[in-house]
Formats: structure tokens, C-alpha cells, sequence
């Protein structure tokens, strides 16, 4: 991190007592407080996803739509807030690899904000410094061709 | 092509009210991946239905794999490679449309298409990876076949040849994603479509209407996650089961696929703990195996061995087949 705001140590923090469990509830989620900020950040995914992230007023819509939602540890609208205040600790939510880039956000934003490419940034940002987000021992058996070309198509570097 | 000339015998006469419309020209056609090995069924059932309807789906030569999901980032240029080259072969047969069946391939190469054609620069950079290929110039159209049933065959015409209505199937229309999102490709209204509805109903059947029918499978996590594709399965299923429906028609073999699979898995489950409900599975078909089966295609060519649930009890029950 290459700055902090008022020499704030604290980056986003998950309040444990809030579904610290994999999958937490729709309501609880967590607080987001930001103070690690990496200034290149922003312009990074802005011009690898093409979106005005700044566009973003955090109605919600995106998240309220999100079929995969319950299964990510920040909501759709929260990794954009994240991003949006320049804190790389978003690269290490699960909320990217769970997206299905099923374009649900896509058509609702009213900001006209693409958020599976935001997804799809974060990803790339992971994926093109070697991260993974698919094991192969751990594929399943018989899973047609069409799903494989496109898992790892989303999800391997 | 043989199986062109079977169905359509009967129906020489029936130049009717849509005559100059039904050119009889042949269709340029990508087929994909998924309709040479799990979805056989998908592409049979079309060419013969759309046999009976006076066109030809003709294979587009040296095709190849569109790449499945399209790339979301603006730096991916070298994912473009594979849907354009099919372009490039379109192209090369001077025609300007290309008919697709697969959702997930249509998306990809619609939303390709779009992309390269609207920036020259891009477009150059294009044409200078593939060095091995034509130039290519932009403008070839990238068409689902239900736009192509709605907006150039249309659903009076399908209606007036219908041999055999689906009357009383109840059948719920599942569109998932890629036929509807985003905007600038999708088929019809993101979230509230219809077009699967007219054709059902033109066909005879009775549509039924649930509000998972553009809700996401699962997709690919199907592979990472199975866990998150069995939930949603469970949800659209369940939905559609409500509802009231006998099948579930779509038009993606990925989409088929979670659906056949997650629903034996959860099935499976739900014994497992006990459950004593005992249900049938609901089959998943293939929008176009109800064409042809409406169409009066013979038995044979609808496909229906490469399901996982074989509508044939439900079907010869009404007397269908
Ligand atoms: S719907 Fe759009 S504007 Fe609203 S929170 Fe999501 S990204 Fe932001
Ligand atoms: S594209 Fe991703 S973030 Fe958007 S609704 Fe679908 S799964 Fe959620």
C-alpha cells in the first residue's frame, strides 16, 4: 500500500461477529472501513474494465438483483466502493470469483455501470499475477466442454 | 441435404401467405462445440424443423470454437480472435448473416462482432493478428434462430404449418443470460421476455410463466462452485415445477446441462435426508425438438435419445408421439 490516510494503519476489516462463516446472510454484512488506499489502483481497473467507476452512487440495485450474492463475502455494490476508494484489499474478496458474469447488474444499474467487468478486472488482476480461481484436482466429473471452456476461460490465468 | 427434403414433402402446397419471405436460400450456420457432442439433439431437431419450414441451416465450413463466454476487459483483443475468424468465414461465402442455435455462442459472437466493427483502430489490430486470414471488414450480422423464427418466418406462418399442437404441454420457457443480456444483443426484454411464450403458443403448447425464466443457472461455476449451480437449480426448477410445467424449453446447453445435472443431485439429496417426496424429474428440451415435434418431424430426428429425462412417457401420453 503506497499511502494511508491519517496514518490509519486499518485496511477494510470484516467485523467478525457478522457472518464470519463462508456464506453469510444477505443482511449482515461487512462494515467497510478504508484507510490503505493505492492511488494507481483506480485508473488500473478503470482501464481494464472501461467503466466510470466513479459513476457508482451505491443505490444497492446491483446487489438487491444478484442471484450469487449470498455467496460472497462483499456485495456487487461494495467491491465498487472498494475499488472506488482505492483499497487493493478487494483483490482478496471472494465476491469476483463467485460472479457468474450473468449481467443481472448489468441491465438494471441506473448509472449504466458494467459491473461484471468490474469483476472481470479483478479477476485479471489476480489471475495475471498467477492466481487461479479454479483447482484442477477439484473439477468435477463429467462436466460438459461448454462449462469447462468457460471456467477456465473467467477463472485461470 | 437429405434430411431437407423429408419433412417439407408434404407441405410443397403450403407456399402460402409467407411465400416471398421464405427464400429457400441457405443459411449460413455456426453450429459450436456443444451441439457436435452433448446437445446433438439441439442441432438435428433444428435442421430438421427448419427443413419443414422451407430453409436450409447450411454448416458454415471451417468453423471453429467461439470461445464460449465473451471477454469483459478492454485488453483482451486476442479473445476476439476466435469469434472473428468464424466471421471472416461468413465473409468468405459473401453473405452477411451468420444463424446461430447455442445462446452462449450467439452471445459471444454478437457481442464480438459488435465490438471489433465499432472501432477501425481495433478492427486493424484485429486483421494484423490474424495475418493468415481475409481481412475482416466488418457487418456480418449475428442472429439467434427464435429472432429469426419471429421476425423473418414468423409465428402465424410456423403456426399454419404446425402438424401435430402441443395441445394442453404445459412447458415453461427458460432464457437464462445469454439470450437476453446485455441489451445491445439480447433477444428481447432483459427481464420480462416473450418471444419463447409466442412460439410455444403458436406450436400449441401452453406456456407457463415463472419468475426464475431469466434468472441464471449457475453457468460456468457449475465447474468452480457446484455447490452455488445446484442453489440456483434448485430455485428455477422448483419455480417452473410450481408453475405448474411438464418440461422446461431452452436454448443453451450449458443451461441444459445444470439443469439436467443439479436436478438428479438434488434429487439425490433430498433422499439422502430423508425426504419422503417422491417427484418426478421435469425434462429439459431443446425450444427447437418442440418445433419439430409440432412440425410433424418424424420420431426419429427430434433428438431425444441424448436427453437425460425422456419426455416420450409424458409425450405418448398425449399422443404426440
Ligand atoms: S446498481 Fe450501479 S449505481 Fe447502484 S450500487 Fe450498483 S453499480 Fe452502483
Ligand atoms: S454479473 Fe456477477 S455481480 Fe452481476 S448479478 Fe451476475 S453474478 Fe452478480
Amino acid at each position: 500500500m503506497a499511502e494511508r490516510i491519517d496514518g490509519d494503519a486499518l485496511r477494510v476489516t470484516r467485523d467478525a461477529g457478522m457472518g464470519s462463516e463462508n456464506y453469510p446472510s444477505r443482511v449482515s454484512r461487512h462494515p467497510l472501513r478504508i484507510t490503505a488506499r493505492e492511488p494507481d489502483f483506480v485508473a488500473k481497473v478503470e482501464e481494464l474494465c472501461g467503466e466510470n467507476l466513479y459513476a457508482c452512487y451505491q443505490c444497492g440495485k446491483c446487489a438487491a438483483g444478484c442471484l450469487f450474492a449470498d455467496h460472497m463475502d462483499f456485495l456487487p455494490n461494495q467491491v465498487l466502493r472498494l475499488v472506488q476508494l482505492a483499497d487493493e484489499a478487494v483483490l482478496s474478496s471472494r465476491a469476483p470469483w463467485v460472479c457468474a458474469s450473468c449481467l443481472a447488474c448489468e441491465v438494471r444499474c441506473p448509472k449504466g455501470v458494467d459491473i461484471a467487468k468490474v469483476m472481470e478486472a479483478l479477476r485479471l488482476l489476480s489471475l495475471r499475477k498467477g492466481e487461479t480461481g479454479l483447482r484442477w484436482g477439484e473439477i468435477p466429473p463429467g462436466v460438459p466442454q461448454i462449462a469447462l471452456v468457460g471456467a477456465t476461460r473467467k477463472l485461470t490465468p | 441435404m437429405s434430411d431437407k427434403a423429408v419433412p417439407s414433402s408434404a407441405k410443397a402446397s403450403a407456399a402460402h401467405h409467407n411465400a416471398s419471405r421464405v427464400t429457400r436460400h441457405a443459411l449460413p450456420y455456426f453450429p459450436g462445440c456443444a451441439l457436435k457432442d452433448q446437445a446433438r439433439g439441439f442441432e438435428d431437431s433444428a435442421r430438421a424443423a427448419m427443413a419443414a419450414l422451407g430453409y436450409e441451416l447450411a454448416e458454415l465450413p471451417r468453423w471453429n470454437c467461439c470461445g464460449t463466454v465473451y471477454s469483459l476487459a478492454t485488453d483482451d483483443l486476442m479473445r476476439h480472435l476466435g469469434p472473428v475468424r468464424n466471421l471472416v468465414r461468413v465473409q468468405d461465402l459473401g453473405e452477411t448473416r451468420l444463424v446461430t442455435l447455442c445462446a452462449m455462442c450467439y452471445n459471444t459472437l454478437a457481442r464480438s462482432s459488435r465490438f471489433v466493427g465499432a472501432d477501425p483502430e481495433r478492427l486493424e489490430r484485429i486483421n494484423a493478428f490474424m495475418d493468415d486470414e481475409a481481412d475482416y471488414r466488418g457487418g456480418v450480422e449475428v442472429v439467434h434462430l427464435l429472432e429469426l423464427l419471429r421476425d423473418e418466418v414468423t409465428f402465424e406462418a410456423i403456426e399454419a404449418k404446425v402438424e401435430r399442437p402441443l395441445d394442453g404441454l404445459k412447458v415453461a420457457p427458460y432464457y437464462g443470460c445469454m439470450l437476453l443480456r446485455p441489451r445491445e444483443v439480447g433477444i428481447d426484454d432483459p427481464d420480462s421476455p416473450g418471444v419463447l411464450e409466442a412460439l410455444l403458443s403458436a406450436l400449441g403448447a401452453e406456456p407457463v410463466d415463472f419468475p426464475q425464466k431469466a434468472e441464471c443457472c449457475g453457468a460456468y461455476q457449475t465447474v468452480s462452485s457446484p455447490e452455488i449451480a445446484r442453489a440456483r437449480v434448485g430455485e428455477i426448477v422448483s419455480a417452473a415445477r410450481w408453475a405448474g410445467a411438464e418440461l422446461i424449453a431452452t436454448s443453451c446447453p450449458l443451461c441444459t446441462y445444470n439443469l439436467e445435472h443439479h436436478q438428479v443431485e438434488r434429487e439425490e439429496r433430498e433422499t439422502r435426508h430423508a425426504s419422503p417426496v417422491t417427484r418426478h424429474e421435469i425434462p429439459i428440451l431443446y425450444f427447437t425438438q418442440l418445433l419439430a415435434l409440432a412440425l410433424g418431424v418424424s420420431e426419429d430426428k427430434l433428438g431425444f435419445a441424448g436427453l437425460k429425462f425422456d419426455p416420450r412417457p409424458l409425450l405418448s401420453d398425449r399422443e404426440l408421439v
